[in-house]
């Protein structure tokens, strides 16, 4: 949807606005997925008791 | 743009053995709908700005993550305050977590700041206060996580970051204002960031930023905090525990 | 707590003077920083009069961590630590002496670099008062945090690389400040300087509450 967009109307600023939306939201991402599956590996070696909000 | 993050969120609050709870799954539900609505209005449904032009999309993103690179800041020094005085590890954690997620978006915030300037004022860098201060910030934040992150028992590296993460605001303030004042009293005052004039749908796009930043800022604190709790814990148990463990799950599945 | 910190002063000043090592090997440093920014910056075209103030704070930051690692190598070695800890002194009293004897080594550095670049770099030296107090603020204020940040890295097996990370961006205003201060000095316009010794006076206080508050932790363990 929005690389349509993106590659439509590439006029000069374009590519600048793509590029920081993809770093902020692909970080994002990325920082979200490895904190998600670190907190997935460490989980299996803690007592469910002390794992306190779940 | 967002599938990476829909990706991950959504898989983390379903299993019982993550950083999710339910609480957590609800915000990172809403947390994605407001991504939605910050990339609708932020890139489709707002207009381009009259001086910057299609740049201003940058602010969308770059202005928030900005506030709330300081907003973790000031949570770290909270944090390492509280420690220091009342030896609670629970402070210590966000602190940790905090500091963590204010690097993130500090580096949000100078990669999409020398995007802005690149089209806006023709290169990438110029020694602008605001600029500077948040680099300086950003090497302040990683003196912190290096100090944090020594391999050391958990008193020793969490008391020696303690303190660096006590002065991290007054750094911060003491590094702003000196760089404000080598930057007016030798040049020019430097262009303002947010020189144009905002409002209507625009002033909602920035709004929706904001809102849409802070709840990503807080969905990473807490699950950053968890992963924290969950490191320290494993700590305490001890190596051969987790071995045994591990062992012992390789026979069952 | 301010005797104590007179006598880990000397302790650490003696332990210096014996030593050498600063005489030996600091001095030399900061004089090679001076002569290695000659070879860098053509000395025909008057850059070196010109950013004389800036190399010269360069040249303290860099010869200073260097014997402020040296000060905290000292104390870490043998359990000398331990030692500290047990003697009974208040921590904020070993602070402070500990600072102190920065500080010395520092103006004595900072001295023996100011011959140096109205020898070397043809510098003419004007508005005395305020570059003796700039000297003297700022001093306080690279030492008061490098004291403290170097307990923060002492004992550690990364501190050669962790205590510049950690101090060379918390000092950045005093470099700034330190320079402008030069400059105005040097340049015949003094009035331009005093705001920044009031900036690190500030800083240096910041400091020296943080490391009376903070040192008592940071000795309870290791």
């Amino acid at each position: 949807m929005s690389t349509a967009v993106i590659l439509a109307e590439a006029t000069g600023t374009w590519p600048y606005v793509a590029t920081a939306w993809v770093v902020v939201f692909g970080g994002m991402g990325a920082y979200a997925l490895v904190t998600v599956l670190r907190g997935r590996r460490l989980s299996k070696k803690v007592a469910p008791e002390k794992r306190r909000w779940s | 743009m967002t599938t990476e993050t829909v990706g991950s969120v959504e898989a983390s609050d379903n299993g019982p053995t993550s950083t999710g709870s339910r609480s957590t799954m609800i915000l990172g539900i809403v947390t994605l709908v407001a991504l939605g609505v910050l990339v609708l209005f932020g890139l489709i449904l707002s207009p381009a700005d009259e001086n910057q032009g299609e740049a201003v999309r940058i602010m969308y993103v770059h202005v928030p993550s900005a506030t709330l690179s300081y907003v973790g800041c000031f949570l770290t020094t909270i944090g390492s305050a509280i420690y220091l005085w009342r030896k609670s590890r629970w402070w210590e954690l966000l602190a940790y977590a905090s500091a963590e997620v204010a690097a993130l978006f500090t580096a949000f915030t100078l990669i999409t700041g020398m995007l802005w300037g690149r089209p806006t004022w023709g290169v990438f860098w110029i020694w602008d206060a605001r600029l500077t201060s948040e680099a300086m910030l950003m090497l302040l934040l990683l003196g912190y996580l290096a100090v944090r992150g020594l391999a050391a028992d958990y008193q020793v590296r969490a008391k020696r970051a303690a303190i660096v993460g006590l002065l991290l605001v007054p750094n911060v303030l003491i590094v702003r204002e000196s760089v404000q004042w080598w930057r007016t009293l030798h040049q020019k005052p430097t262009l303002s960031l947010a020189g144009a004039h905002i409002e209507g749908l625009m002033l909602f796009s920035l709004f929706t930023g904001f809102i849409a930043i802070t709840l990503v800022f807080i969905w990473m604190v807490i699950h950053r905090f968890r992963v924290a709790w969950l490191e320290e814990q494993v700590d305490l148990e001890g190596l051969d525990e987790a071995i045994a463990e591990r062992r012992a799950e390789g026979v069952v599945s | 707590m301010l005797s104590d910190a007179w006598l880990i002063a000397r302790k650490d000043l003696k332990l210096e003077i014996r030593s050498r090592v600063a005489l030996n090997q600091v001095i030399p440093f900061a004089i090679l920083v001076l002569v290695l920014f000659a070879f860098a910056l053509d000395p025909d075209r008057g850059l070196l009069e010109k950013a004389t103030p800036g190399l010269y704070w360069i040249a303290v930051l860099f010869s200073g961590l260097l014997a402020m690692q040296r000060s905290f190598a000292v104390e870490a070695a043998d359990g000398v630590t331990d030692a500290l800890r047990l003697s009974g002194l208040t921590p904020s009293g070993i602070y402070l002496g500990k600072t102190l004897s920065v500080a010395v080594q520092l103006l004595a550095l900072e001295v023996l670099l100011g011959v140096g670049v109205a020898v070397l770099y043809g510098t003419s030296i004007t508005g005395w008062l305020l570059l003796v107090a700039t000297i003297v603020v700022a001093t306080a204020a690279i030492s008061t945090a490098g004291t403290l940040f170097g307990v923060v890295a002492a004992g550690l097996r990364v501190r050669e690389t962790l205590l510049p990370l950690l101090l060379l961006p918390v000092l950045a205003p005093v470099l700034i400040g330190s320079t402008r201060a030069f400059e105005a000095a040097l340049s015949g316009t003094p009035s331009e300087g005093w705001p920044w010794v009031g900036l690190m006076s500030v800083f240096a206080a910041v400091y020296v509450v943080a490391g009376i508050f903070g040192f008592g932790p940071l000795m309870e363990e290791s």
